[in-house]
């Protein structure tokens, strides 16, 4: 029992893969179930790739929301500052930009989104204002900026760069799979650095890593600018589905982003966690909302059925530990 | 190369209180230095001093004859100065290794060496092998591991910096027997490797058992230095306690004892600090809890009001309670005073009404009869002295004594039979400490048994019908009033064995 107890509190993201798996078999039961076999069997890869590959922006933002919860931070504005970076690229791309414009444009996004997060990091590490109301007013003012620069919905997108990421399938494999491949492999090399082995001791105790020589103020600071370089990916990979954006777009995917993380097992309180928590979270909500949206119910009780599955799979975890430590008495 | 570090009249306020007036203390390459004195010496002020947590007010540090001035403790650690200290400072959710290693983790290039790191780690657990769990590894995380286990990857972490002098400060207070004895092998090497050691502790057995040489505080000040050799145990406690006035005038409630039925019994009480308690208050008692500061003093009074996990019975009446949640207690007229008032006492924003209402609101009604309240809090505030410019004022524009007087005044509300205290004249001022202590006879006149814990021993004196001192979570001595004096409750605390503090009453 000790150990099972140990299992589940210590791989914090083994519940998320149970649910994850539960909900992935009903997606395509009802997608099966809507199709027939023969489209089905036909069509299972495209609809995976067009699964996967619209999670992207939402996965990118649960990392980097995971990064700064480790850290024993949180980024509120986190959605609206991928709006920003999504609104600057739209605005400044045209449908036949070639590749070099395309990328020299996007390393100017990357500029801007770390710019943001360091904008979040001075006042959360230098000024000490707690990071949630520094977030949250900083949301503000980035959706202020959002759309200052595209005031309504549109905007384009080089179509060298959409028709490559909309058509790619690398070895066979949707192009989402490649990049949560790159992210997890990338997460690995950052993990065994001293700047992640920090990022845990600061989450963990504070006070106790500052005595032990850890500069908990650069490290902060740097891990709010990871924040906004992850947002400038997420952006591009939100715009390169839709060719456009719109300036609310990032507002509902903050806390979206809040929950992929708890909903992956890693705690608010910080000190413990990972991304493979995180991604299995975002995709397990990204599933749950397509099963809402296969079931053929009423529009308005769609958010309804969304929000009680997500309050039942955040609840799981702390119930099935409630349960165990009943059993050990 | 030799070490010799020397502090030099060292002074520390901390918000108008003095710490230390006059801190001196010289520490030798290939030494055993003890620091003792009693509650509130300023010995761990000393030591935060040296190792750079705490900036002096006054005074100089040498080190080697060269002045040094540490802002934080990574400087003194880089000088070679390293402390165990009281609080863990560890990371509960890393692994003993990452804890160990924390900022001075073998690198390769940009990767740490989890290898090197977790073989490093082990080597210095074999240090104390055999007195640990043996399922322990370094990857072990250290909210899993029990205190003693925490305080030595503590003990651990500072050896692992290879210091030249090192501090432990109550490094064995959380150690058993065998952890302490290896301790001292180790202890023993260091010495050898003339290495400077600093070595507070309270247990007298011990200082003389591993120091060279001691040297004692008393009220922020050091008040002498000896060999270890040639000083006794009794002269040094008559140092600690000598010139502390019993000016508390003793008129006790003991004349009422004898008549009355015993209220409250405990039996084996354990928590985490606790190792099995056994004690009974009677009606209209006041008992004293005395010791050292952290043996297990409040775990008692938490045990009996329900708000900590427990075994063992607790017996109100002669019927068997176990409270699990302070309601439960609340509604058998027990009350807890607690010792942080900003923490656990008072709601800092409120209103004074409210505070003092806030356990007693239900005697009020459907919608609350706010004239009544008011009328009563009235009443208490008045019968308190509480001074104030209105009811209705934030508690936070209270001076601390008279903040106290509120967290005490919000439970009096209730008219409690049982009157649990846990430190309650904490930073008050000595005004209030009279008043406060009339306040108590009073109860314990009108029948209110009070179970009174104090870090001020002279306060326990001065009131108490008995006291229990509690050291390393056991009661190691029970003190009738009739010889109840500053001296025997301080030896019973820091004297490591019965015989000995039977020899020095």
């Amino acid at each position: 029992m000790q150990q099972i107890r140990r299992f589940f509190t210590k791989k914090t993201f083994v519940f998320s893969i149970v649910l994850f798996i539960l909900v992935i078999l009903v997606n395509f039961a009802m997608q099966y179930a809507n199709l027939g076999l023969d489209k089905f069997e036909k069509r299972f890869m495209f609809l995976l790739d067009n699964n996967i590959r619209g999670f992207i922006p939402l996965i990118l933002l649960a990392i980097a929301q995971a990064i700064v919860l480790i850290n024993g931070s949180i980024d509120l504005s986190i959605g609206n500052l991928m709006g920003v970076v999504a609104a600057f690229l739209v605005t400044q791309y045209s449908k036949d930009d070639s590749i070099a414009r395309f990328l020299q444009v996007f390393v100017m996004a990357i500029g801007i989104g770390v710019l943001a997060g360091a904008l979040n990091g001075i006042f959360v590490s230098l000024v000490r204002i707690p990071p949630f109301i520094t977030t949250y007013a900083t949301s503000f003012v980035f959706s202020g900026i959002a759309m200052w620069i595209l005031p309504r919905p549109g905007g384009n997108m080089p179509e060298i760069a959409t028709t490559f990421y909309r058509t790619m399938l690398p070895l066979g494999l949707p192009m989402g799979m490649w990049i949560i491949l790159i992210i997890m492999l990338l997460w690995l090399v950052f993990r065994n650095t001293r700047f992640g082995a920090h990022m845990y001791a600061i989450g963990g105790n504070e006070k106790a890593a500052f005595t032990s020589g850890v500069s908990v103020i650069r490290h902060r600071m740097s891990v709010h600018m990871i924040a906004g370089f992850l947002a400038a990916f997420a952006a591009l990979a939100l715009v390169l589905i839709t060719g456009s954006s719109d300036p609310r777009i990032g507002a509902t995917m903050t806390l979206d982003s809040v929950v992929a993380v708890v909903l992956g097992g890693t705690p608010m309180s910080g000190g413990i966690g990972g991304v493979v928590g995180p991604i299995f979270g975002v995709l397990t909500l990204g599933f749950v909302r397509n099963i809402v949206g296969f079931a053929n119910v009423d529009t308005w009780v769609q958010p309804l059925v969304d929000a009680l599955i997500i309050l039942v799979a955040l609840a799981s975890p702390s119930l099935i530990r409630l349960i165990l430590k009943q059993a050990r008495k | 190369m030799a070490q010799n570090l020397t502090s030099n009249d060292i002074v520390k306020h901390f918000a108008g209180v003095t710490a230390l007036s006059s801190g001196c203390l010289t520490a030798n390459s290939g030494e055993v230095v003890a620091l003792i004195g009693a509650n509130g010496s300023g010995k761990s002020t000393l030591c935060k001093i040296i190792t750079g947590v705490v900036a002096p007010d006054e005074g100089q540090l040498l080190l080697n004859g060269t002045p040094i001035s540490f802002s934080t403790p990574v400087e003194a650690i880089k000088s070679g100065i390293a402390a165990v200290y009281q609080d863990l400072s560890l990371i509960p959710s890393l692994s003993i290794a990452q804890n160990i290693w924390l900022t001075r983790e073998p690198m390769s290039g940009i990767f740490i060496k989890y290898r090197t790191q977790r073989k490093r780690t082990q080597e210095l657990l074999d240090l104390f092998a055999d007195t640990m769990r043996t399922s322990l590894t370094p990857d072990t995380l250290v909210n899993e591991l029990p205190p003693d286990e925490q305080q030595i990857v503590e003990i651990l972490k500072a050896v692992s910096t290879n210091p030249r002098i090192m501090i432990l400060d109550e490094a064995t207070s959380s150690l058993d027997s065998r952890q302490v004895d290896r301790l001292f092998t180790l202890i023993g090497e260091w010495k050898k490797q003339d290495k400077a050691i600093i070595f507070i502790s309270h247990r007298m057995v011990e200082v003389f058992r591993i120091a060279d040489r001691i040297t004692v505080l008393r009220n922020g000040k050091t008040v002498g230095d000896f060999d270890a050799k040639k000083v006794k145990e009794k002269d040094l406690i008559n140092l600690m306690v000598e010139n502390a006035k019993e000016h508390l005038e003793k008129t006790g409630t003991s004349i009422f004892k004898k008549l009355r039925e015993t209220v409250l019994k405990v039996t084996n009480l354990r928590t985490q600090r606790l190792q099995g308690i056994d004690f009974e208050v009677k009606k209209g008692e006041l008992l004293g809890i005395a010791g050292l500061q952290g043996q297990g003093q409040s775990d008692i009074l938490h045990s009996i009001f329900g708000s900590i996990q427990f075994s063992g019975t607790i017996e109100l009446d002669g019927r068997d309670h176990q409270f699990k949640h302070t309601s439960q207690s609340m509604a058998k007229d027990i009350a807890l005073v607690p010792g942080d008032r900003a923490k656990e006492g008072l709601l800092m924003r409120l209103s004074i009404l409210e505070n003092l209402m806030l356990p007693s609101w239900r005697k009020y009604g459907l919608p609350l009869n706010t004239g009544k309240a008011k009328k009563d809090a009235a009443k208490t505030s008045q019968s308190l002295k509480i001074i104030m410019a209105d009811l209705n004022m934030p508690v936070s524009s209270l001076s601390g004594g008279n903040a106290q007087k509120v967290v005490i005044g919000k439970w009096l509300q209730r008219n409690p039979r049982i009157l649990l205290l846990n430190d309650p004249t904490k930073g008050v001022d000595v005004g209030t400490k009279a008043e406060f202590y009339d306040l108590l006879k009073d109860l314990c006149k009108n029948g209110t048994t009070i179970l009174f814990y104090s870090s001020d021993d002279e306060e326990l004196v001065g009131l108490c019908d008995r006291v229990l001192v509690i050291r390393d979570g056991m009661i190691r001595k029970e003190i009738p009033r009739s010889k109840l004096t500053l001296s025997s409750l301080i030896t019973a605390s820091v004297t490591s064995s019965e015989e000995t503090a039977h020899a020095t009453d």
